[in-house]
């Protein structure tokens, strides 16, 4: 029982890392930045919020087409992309300017879980974990994994180990016996949607950050799907707010 | 009074050559007009009861060489950065804010297509929150480019589809569908124009010349898609809303009386981006890209997956499929 549990909290860990939307929920605690008009509460939805931010706007406006600047990304294996090109996927990274939100134009639109894991206070996993047996006093740690209630893979009957590595939190396990940065997920997920994998290095599934031209630059699964409870969630939709304020030359 | 910023170079050497080389009749009428006018304003301003300030003079000046321009299509580069100098300063004047209008043109060897999955799209209308951001949509009249439709699964019945759905979505047994302006390679909204304010670009953007448009709203009729709108009042956006990032043949300021429609925003993708609208899907339905290019991800759908196009027997060619996972 012990050995079990401890193995779910070091998967779950790690696993709040990708997660979209219920660390903030757990009780994960978000670290206070300064800058008050930055949202980063970000709502599991990944609501469009408007937003206001004319710097930015007039560096897109100068920037080179197609140019990406605020993406950091690396090359995908083994896929190849339309034409059989090779691609990029967008990797999670610790700077808050890149990581809290992309923002073009006079919006600020966080469709993007890269932007949890700065904001995590149990990440790196090795804060906790620290390569030694976790006391019972340490397992209380109220935030600790609290928020992790995995769905998927429910079919298979997916256990934690079927996904991260048993030996090291900070990695995800193949099946092949290979291991897998957390910027990697396409590699653990492809091995069961294969055909969505295709679908996503062709480019009929996922998003292209940025623009249709220039680098191709991918979100990784994780950044859309909650690894543990991958389906959107339901929300009401955006509703235009019409202005009250009645014209001059109304009646 | 800052006349620097008013000499207007082609209008004064016209001017000067007025009896001497052939003037064409909007001009010449122009000319002759714009003078009276100023005097008009010049005597009203001495007078001791309504004098105009600079700024007021100056706008009305403006507004009058907008009003005497010609069509986008013919005019010379020169005369466009004219036009678009005059907007920005209109737009500074009277609002205060900095706009930037481009007047970027088509990218050679570049045709856009759009691909709409109507296997992802859950409903959320994020695209019809971005469009109206991006895109400067009146406020008040609650403009939308966008429409997107709720139908039963199984069958695609715009009928009695609901466009105006407010609940948590995806709704159970529902599937959702967006229009949009389809960009078609035959459209009949720009056949039917009567005078020429409308017309398709060479990378496939069909686009209207608000300042040559009379609002006659035949297009309306024409479109089969209802894809156009009509100002019936100035279109009202608070100035920190606005997006100041604009192109001419876009979403520059619209006024009172003249058709407006979706141009897979103009100011963006011709410069490599995408339109807002598949930029902000949180679903990933929307894909956007250059049908002339064969590694493009448009093309990839299009060879890949179940596609098709919406209310195709009309003949419209629409640049916009729709596909399913």
């Amino acid at each position: 029982m012990t050995g079990r549990s401890l193995r779910l909290g070091a998967a779950g860990l790690a696993a709040a890392f990708l997660a979209l939307g219920c660390g903030q929920r757990g009780g994960a605690p978000a670290r206070e930045r300064d800058g008050g008009e930055r949202v980063h509460n970000i709502p599991s939805s990944g609501a469009a919020i408007a937003h206001v931010d004319s710097e930015q706007a007039a560096r897109n406006a100068t920037r080179e087409p197609g140019a990406l600047e605020t993406v950091t990304a690396g090359p995908v294996a083994p896929w190849k992309g339309p034409g059989g090109k090779p691609f990029e996927v967008a990797l999670r990274t610790a700077d808050p300017t890149t990581a809290l939100a992309r923002k073009f134009g006079t919006i600020t639109l966080q469709t993007s879980a890269r932007a949890r894991a700065p904001d995590l206070g149990q990440y790196p996993c090795t804060s906790c974990h620290l390569g030694r047996k976790i006391t019972l006093a340490e397992k209380r740690i109220p935030d600790a994994h609290q928020n992790i209630k995995p769905q998927h893979p429910r079919q298979t009957g997916g256990a934690c180990k079927t996904c991260h590595a048993p030996d090291n939190v900070e990695l995800l396990a193949l099946q092949s016996g290979e291991r897998a940065t957390l910027d990697h997920t396409y590699r653990v997920c492809a091995q069961c949607h294969f055909a969505q994998a295709n679908a996503w290095a062709g480019g009929g599934h996922g998003k292209r950050l940025d623009g249709w031209q220039g680098r191709r630059v991918l979100m990784g699964c994780a950044d859309c799907h909650d690894p543990h409870k991958p389906a959107l969630e339901r929300r009401i939709p955006f509703r235009a707010p019409v202005l009250a304020r009645p014209r001059a030359d109304d009646p | 009074m800052s006349d620097a910023r008013l000499t207007d170079p082609a209008v004064d050497a016209a001017d000067a050559t007025l009896l001497q080389k052939r003037v064409d009749r909007r001009r010449a009428l122009g000319i002759l007009l714009g003078g009276a006018a100023v005097a008009t304003q010049a005597a009203a301003a001495c007078s001791p009861v309504a004098p105009l300030s600079d700024e007021e003079r100056e706008v009305k000046l403006l507004a009058w060489r907008e009003y005497i321009k010609g069509n986008y299509r013919f005019m010379t580069e020169a005369e466009r950065a004219e036009t678009i100098a005059r907007l920005e300063r209109i737009a500074k004047v009277k609002r205060g804010v900095d706009v930037r209008i481009q007047s970027t043109g088509a990218q050679p060897g570049v045709e856009f297509g759009y691909a709409f999955n109507i296997s992802k799209c859950k409903g959320f209308r994020s695209c019809v929150q971005a469009c109206i951001n991006e895109n400067n949509l009146d406020r008040r009249a609650a403009t939308q480019y966008i429409r997107i439709f709720e139908m039963e699964n199984g069958v695609v019945d715009l009928e009695e589809a609901d466009a105006t759905f407010q609940h948590e979505v995806p709704a159970e047994g529902h599937f959702y569908m967006g229009t949009q302006c389809f960009q078609c390679a035959n459209p009949p909204c720009v056949k039917v124009c009567p005078v020429g304010a409308t017309w398709q670009e060479p990378d496939g953007i069909t686009v209207i010349d608000y300042d040559w448009c009379i609002g006659c709203r035949y297009c309306m009729a024409a479109c089969p898609y209802w894809a156009r709108r009509f100002n019936w009042s100035e279109p009202e956006v608070p100035v920190d809303q606005l997006n100041p990032n604009q192109h001419y043949l876009g979403n520059r300021a619209r006024k009172t009386g003249v058709v407006e429609k979706c141009t897979f925003c103009i100011h963006r993708t011709r410069q490599g981006r995408l339109p807002a609208c598949a930029e902000a899907c949180p679903t990933g339905a929307r894909v956007f890209g250059n049908l002339l290019d064969p590694d493009s991800e448009i093309r990839w759908v299009l060879a890949n997956k179940k596609v098709f196009r919406l209310k195709e027997d009309l003949n419209t060619e629409p640049r916009f499929w729709y596909f399913t996972d």
